[in-house]
């Protein structure tokens, strides 16, 4: 039971330090360390699935013994083209067992990106998960020459398929079994073969403009970097961790996998993206790490849900939630905790605030964590008065995964928190960017020097594109990217995302574009929460048939207008955002306008509404 | 609703913006309005937040798999289930929760799903029962020549219990029996419901003729989304008790989700068959 004033909880966990200098060599080092404790657990129609450290490891032996029959050399490139599941990461460390080297697609790629990430990492075997996905590389084979093996996870509809150069994992994995008999200790030797200075994984960036490009970490930079996490994140065999981001992403790769790898912590993989809250309730993690995202979606469920609820339940809220607010305003300045107000707190957690953890499933939580997007500092101090610590990390896909992160005990919102011990972090006293240096930054881009030679000065400093601010307790501030700075017509410069993160704070505003760039004034693109909007739209007799006419409807437009005014009442005149558009179609994340991680993109989409964005600064009112 | 403008400027004077109203943009041909309707069957939202419009002289359609709410909007307009919230307006009267007799006198038929007709009666007496408010005897004679003329057979076994009728004549019944209250608007509760594809296309073409020759507006909610979409002029596609697209028949037909989900047709992707589906996308 973590309590905000009592940070004991969160000390670093005494982890046996696992020898290996590559991943797979911590992989099989935890394996014959932890045998049968349950490593993953996974959800399977309805049931949870476990695999214990030996089983994973038999199956990634036969994966990888079946790559080698196959002629998988060292060096060679694998791809994975999955959902999170287990098999995925099974996979993974087969392929970097063999001393191959893994890139993952995300599963909502178009078959055009599918070939391109291929054919850049120059795959010759790629995973995919079932026939879905299967469709994608069939559609482009014919311009992959280099490609050899394509392997199905999920076989269901797949039966009949006649296709020699398609095989299931299961019959992958027979091979394997056969091929070891005949090669006994060839994989170890090659496992063994390998060095840390040898390329492991690419990590493709999003592409918010132009071509993905992919970043490449070597084992060394990788294990260095899961090392050097346990000082951030407190965690050990005995935890609870969830998967469910995207595994080609570097948080749940490194900070979810790879680390879960080193500290032995359990990783449950979710039935699918829908079913992640519920999921969640179920594990009830004792490490939750997520996106932005998923922590709005979180907390305007539950503010949501309690407009539904009577007045006892919404005062008694109210009620709890201000003794925890009043925690946080003497834990944040460092005052120590009154009796009084322990006891207070102590009640409110027995009349209402235990409830809302369990419904949110963060009841077990010692940390939730949040990264990889900014966040409103309002929406962390809301967890926080739930009674649950909240961490910010801050990183990249180039510092392989967090550079900064909130020192226990030392929780500052709207901070990304100090360096991380294990890398050195500066402010460039020019431009004020924020420079990395340390090994756990990336080897550069693949077939991209002059990139490469972009973001890594001379000195090994690594332009993260961030520009920020650090004061003399070694906290860092983002302002915002230093490509997406807005400098109005007027001259004055404006950081875009903390304007958006205020929208976002809204439950009714689920993403935000704010746009201003050589304008004469601020406005925005954003875009709704449908359920939430809806139910205001229901609760006040708005009519509305679909999508579109929710978001042209004068009630709704007024509601979004209420929330842009409660930002705007916080600036100055001049970064106040004078007009609006709402998105009228939903998007997913297969459209184009959306990140992998349904960030909207900003370049994308402001060359896309170029003609709506065009009359916002035309009409004259 | 047009799809192509893709974004709306919001940024003046709200109201002036936009036709509010969604459903129809001419409201003069308004015969029957939902706002915002949402029912439930004590604790599960049936329907959340319907909002349509059926215009006079046409026939609309409501398309949805099982469990959509299709059944729970048309029970919800004409009486038998009061709506939570919302309201419902027919020939501009508000007959939200009102009384199902007093909607039927007003001019509102429901054909029931699964026919319901009155087994121990003669099929005479079951259209009798449906001209039970009326007080023209005349009126009432006319008519059923009208029914006989829609459904031969009807006449044929005018004396014979309902009961004995097989599934198809039992609908024909079903549909008599609501047109012989002279309706303005026909509420029709999945018609093909059990029928064979050859029995279901007369009877679609029926109703088209009814609603052609008698100007009988019609409501229809239907799985059969082919027959539903070549009947019908104007359609909603409700998904999980929400209207999901709406649109006129002729486009609704052309949209690739239609066309998968519900036409059925999809292209057989690379390998010549495809077990899989593409996302709803509702666009």
């Amino acid at each position: 039971m973590s309590n905000l004033w009592n940070f004991n909880t969160l000390r670093e966990r005494s982890t046996v330090d696992l020898p290996g200098e590559t991943i797979p060599a911590l992989f099989w080092a935890g394996a014959r360390l932890r045998t049968d404790q349950v490593w993953m657990r996974q959800k399977k129609l309805g049931l949870w699935r476990s695999w214990t450290w030996t089983q994973a490891a038999q199956q990634v032996e036969e994966i990888g013994n079946g790559l080698l029959s196959l002629g998988f050399a060292a060096g060679e490139r694998a791809s994975i083209l999955s959902n999170t599941v287990v098999e995925w990461l099974l996979t993974d460390l087969a392929v970097l067992s063999c001393g191959g080297v893994s890139s993952g697609i995300y599963p909502t790629d178009a078959a055009p990106q599918v070939h391109y990430l291929c054919e850049d990492s120059d795959s010759v075997v790629i995973f995919v998960e079932d026939d879905e996905q299967l469709d994608k590389v069939l559609e482009v084979r014919d311009q992959l020459p280099r490609l050899r093996q394509i392997v199905v996870f999920d076989m269901d509809g797949l039966r009949t398929m006649q296709d020699p150069m398609v095989m299931s994992l299961d019959a992958l994995r027979e091979r394997g079994r056969q091929w070891s008999q005949a090669h006994p200790g060839a994989l170890k030797a090659r496992c063994d073969a390998c060095q840390p200075d040898d390329l492991a994984i690419l990590v493709y960036t999003s592409g918010t403009t132009g071509k993905p490009k992919g970043a490449m970490h070597r084992h060394r930079g990788l294990v260095y970097s899961v090392r050097g996490l346990s000082a951030v994140v407190p965690q050990d065999a005995q935890d609870e961790r969830m998967a469910f981001l995207p595994l080609c992403h570097i948080v749940e790769r490194v900070g979810g996998a790879y680390h879960s790898i080193y500290t032995g912590a359990r990783l449950n993989f979710v039935e699918n993206p829908q079913t992640i809250p519920e999921n969640v309730r179920e594990i009830a993690p004792t490490v939750f790490a997520a996106v932005p995202r998923v922590w709005e979606k979180l907390y305007s469920g539950v503010m949501i849900a309690l407009k539904d609820s009577g007045w006892l339940q919404q005062a008694t809220f109210a009620w709890g939630m201000g003794v925890g607010g009043r925690i946080v305003e003497q834990v944040l300045s460092g005052r120590p905790v009154g009796a009084w107000l322990k006891f207070q707190f102590i009640l409110a957690r027995l009349l209402v605030l235990n409830n809302v953890r369990k419904i949110l499933g963060i009841h077990r939580a010692r940390v939730l964590i949040t990264g990889a997007a900014p966040i409103s500092p309002d929406l962390i101090r809301w967890y926080l008065a739930l009674g649950v610590p909240m961490f910010e990390a801050w990183g990249m896909t180039e510092t392989c995964g967090a550079a900064t992160s909130t020192p226990p005990g030392q929780i500052r919102p709207g901070s990304i928190g100090q360096a991380a011990p294990y890398n050195e972090v500066r402010i460039d006293p020019v431009t004020s960017e924020i420079l990395v240096r340390g090994p756990n930054v990336f080897a550069g881009y693949l077939n991209l020097p002059d990139k490469t030679a972009e973001a890594i000065d001379a000195q090994g400093w690594l332009h993260t594109g961030d520009v920020g601010t650090v004061d003399a307790e070694g906290f860092y501030r983002i302002t915002d990217r230093m490509k997406d700075i807005i400098i109005t017509a007027g001259g004055k410069n404006i950081t875009p995302s903390e304007l958006e993160n205020d929208l976002k704070f809204s439950p009714y505003i689920t993403d935000a574009v704010v746009i201003g760039d050589r304008r004469p004034f601020l406005t925005a693109i954003i875009m709704i929460d449908q359920d939430n909007v809806e139910k205001f739209a229901q609760d006040r007799e708005v009519p509305f048939s679909n999508y579109a006419s929710l978001t042209r409807s004068a009630e709704v437009q007024q509601l979004i207008q209420d929330e842009v005014d409660r930002v705007n009442r916080s600036v100055a005149r001049v970064e106040q955002i004078k007009k609006f558009f709402l998105l009228d179609t939903q998007l997913t994340a297969e459209d184009e306008e959306l990140t992998p991680t349904m960030k909207l993109k900003r370049k994308l989409v402001e060359a896309k509404y170029a003609g709506p964005i065009e009359s916002m600064y035309r009409s004259t009112t | 609703m047009t799809q192509a403008s893709g974004v709306h400027l919001a940024a003046t004077a709200p109201s002036a913006a936009a036709p509010s109203v969604p459903g129809a943009a001419d409201d003069d041909r308004a015969m029957l309005r939902l706002l915002n309707v949402e029912s439930a069957y004590g604790p599960i939202k049936a329907i959340r937040g319907v909002s349509l419009t059926v215009r006079q002289g046409e026939i609309s359609t409501v398309l949805g798999s099982n469990g959509a709410g299709k059944t729970t909007i048309l029970k919800t307009i004409s009486g038998i289930i009061d709506p939570r919230k919302g309201s419902i307006a027919f020939k501009g009267v508000d007959i939200t929760a009102q009384d199902p007799a007093k909607i039927v006198k007003h001019g509102l038929s429901h054909v029931p799903e699964g026919r319901e007709v009155f087994a121990l009666l003669s099929v005479l007496d079951n259209l009798l029962m449906g001209a039970y408010t009326r007080k023209d005897r005349d009126g009432v004679a006319r008519d059923l020549e009208t029914v006989f003329g829609y459904f031969p057979i009807l006449r044929e076994r005018r004396d014979q219990e309902a009961g004995l009728l097989s599934g198809g004549q039992q609908q024909m019944l079903a549909i008599s029996r609501a047109l012989m209250a002279r309706p303005d608007l026909i509420l029709l509760d999945e018609p093909s419901l059990g029928l064979s594809p050859k029995l279901t296309r007369e009877i679609f073409e029926i109703v088209v003729r009814i609603n052609r020759e008698q100007g009988t507006t019609i409501l229809l909610v239907e799985q059969n989304a082919n027959m539903a979409l070549n009947a019908a002029d104007y359609g909603y596609v409700l998904e999980n008790g929400r209207i999901v697209m709406e649109d006129s028949c002729e486009r609704l037909r052309e949209k690739e989700d239609i066309k998968e989900f519900y036409l059925g047709l999809k292209n057989d992707g690379v390998r010549g068959e495809r077990r899989w589906k593409k996302k709803k996308m509702w666009r």
